[in-house]
């Protein structure tokens, strides 16, 4: 299994450099904008709010287009078939696959968490903060990244189809204004579970019933 | 030989409602070198794609060493080595790091085996697989087929893309592979001289069906080509069963027919040939015979019009 995630990884190894670049890049932002407004102490919330847009939607693309990457790339190099011949199951080859996609996804949101945990202990006053608000916030984005990561698979396994493209399409943009609507609570990580569930038993008949 | 390493039962596979394969059923026993041959679309590399998991039966079964080939665990997988047909390999990838990914997922790697094969074929390691010429890719998936040191190797059309020298090469592996106990080989080729210098069994597969499944040698003493001269003109109909080919040009008569005996022998003295002559067959004679249409039908269809 670790060959297999390591593989993934080294084949998609773009993904995880992007993930690491564009979360550097943020954390620097950040410094930046507080840097900036430095003499007032305290963070301008405009920018915290520019700043969690930009990783909520660099969170839901990259993981949609990760997605799509790892089954197009199989389906056309023929991978599986070629795995298939050594002591694999599709089994493994398909949680080698979701396991690097998790990984992607926490290594963007990881640093930027932990940055943004920094931030609300320095800048927000206690009273104001009811609960663990960023581990909330950022277990939705993750949530919702791997929703989209799994809208990914199945799009990337039967792509050239119109119809699963623009159905993932769809749903993805349902998910990025699920938020505005619920909100980062129970409810919505109730609702995406539920998806994710489904997308995942989806993709995982679909790859495990195709021919290679 | 002992238990069967292949079971294929009743296998019938349907493409966009065309029958590729209509209730082809075989056993391979263990330590067996079998020939599976039928001309291009005869649905062998359908039957090794479903005796991999990689595809599904319409109906039927098939098993690979006891396991159900649709549920093979990574452990069953481990024990047999495949050569896909068109050589299917991770083609952006260099030589090196291929092999070190097989190496990896192996159960079994023989570096020192490996390390012969890929001097004698004179694999370049540091090229991409996609750079290779058709006959080096054969030789690089042959080499990571045979590394593993499996029990059951699948070989769909290996020397295809081989020079003479790489074949012959490749067939020596091969018997010494099967040299240790109780090795199996499926091998399908076209190349007809390849299989009958190795195979000890032989499948012939026409319009979907197995129509020969036998030892090569039974193959060679049952199917006989004879070429018979009658004093005025052949007759159409010679009443005898299991004729395979059949072929009358004036006085000649030449036929190809199963399990020629001694009642077939009286039946034909009673048309009174002047001669009866047994003509050679090679196992592409046979095979050419086996699968080509019946030249007798065609006969038909072109005097009936």
């Amino acid at each position: 299994m670790f060959t297999l995630i390591k593989r993934e990884i080294e084949d998609h190894i773009g993904y995880f450099l992007g993930a690491t670049i564009f979360a550097i890049a943020t954390i620097f932002v950040a410094i930046a904008f507080y840097a900036a407004d430095s003499d007032r102490h305290v963070w301008p919330a405009g920018a915290a709010i520019i700043l969690f847009v930009a990783t909520a939607f660099v969170t839901v693309l990259g993981s949609c287009a990760m997605g799509v990457s790892q089954m197009y790339a199989d389906r056309t190099k023929r991978i599986s078939a070629f795995l298939s011949a050594l002591p694999v199951t599709r089994r493994q080859i398909f949680a080698a696959r979701i396991i690097t996609g998790i990984l992607a996804i926490l290594l963007f949101l990881v640093p930027l968490a932990v940055t943004a945990e920094i931030f609300f202990r320095r800048f927000v006053p206690p009273h104001l903060m009811r609960g663990p608000v960023v581990a909330e916030i950022f277990a939705a984005v993750f949530l919702m990244g791997f929703a989209c990561y799994c809208l990914g698979l199945q799009t990337g396994w039967s792509s050239g189809k119109l119809a699963p493209t623009l159905g993932s399409l769809g749903l993805t943009c349902l998910l990025a204004s699920l938020i505005i609507v619920k909100g980062f609570g129970l409810p919505f990580m109730v609702i995406i579970l539920i998806l994710i569930f489904a997308s995942v038993i989806c993709s995982w008949h679909q790859f495990t019933s195709t021919s290679l | 030989m002992s238990a069967s390493v292949i079971k294929i039962e009743n296998l019938v596979k349907y493409f966009d409602g065309r029958c590729v394969l209509d209730g082809v059923s075989l056993e391979v026993p263990q330590g067996c070198i079998y020939g599976l041959l039928g001309r291009n679309g005869a649905g062998k590399t359908t039957i090794i794609r479903i005796l991999l998991g990689l595809d599904f039966p319409t109906r039927g079964r098939t098993s690979l060493l006891g396991a159900d080939s649709s549920l093979l665990s990574a452990g069953v997988r481990g024990r047999i080595g495949c050569v896909a047909e068109g050589h299917n390999l991770i083609q952006n990838y260099r030589v090196s790091r291929l092999v070190r990914l097989c190496k990896d997922l192996s159960l079994r790697w023989n570096d020192v085996f490996f390390g012969h094969l890929i001097e004698t074929f004179r694999l370049p390691m540091n090229r991409k697989v996609k750079e290779l010429s058709m006959g080096m890719r054969a030789q690089l998936n042959l080499s990571l087929a045979m590394a593993i040191d499996p029990e059951l190797l699948i070989l769909d059309d290996p020397t295809l893309g081989l020079d003479t020298v790489s074949r012959r090469t490749f067939l020596e592996l091969a018997v010494d592979l099967l040299q240790k106990d109780g090795r199996t080989i499926l091998f399908c080729s076209h190349i007809l001289s390849d299989v009958e210098r190795i195979a000890d069994r032989i499948g012939i597969l026409a319009a979907g069906k197995l129509v020969v499944d036998c030892p090569l040698e039974d193959l060679k003493k049952r199917i006989r080509k004879l070429r018979i001269i009658f004093p005025k003109s052949a007759p159409t109909n010679l009443h005898l069963t299991e004729i395979i080919n059949q072929r009358a040009e004036g006085r000649e008569l030449t036929i190809t027919v199963a399990n020629w005996n001694r009642q077939k022998q009286a039946l034909l003295e009673t048309f009174k040939p002047e001669s009866c002559t047994e003509m050679p067959m090679s196992l592409e004679d046979i095979f050419i015979e086996c699968t080509k249409p019946a030249v007798t039908a065609v006969e038909q269809m072109y005097q009936e019009a």
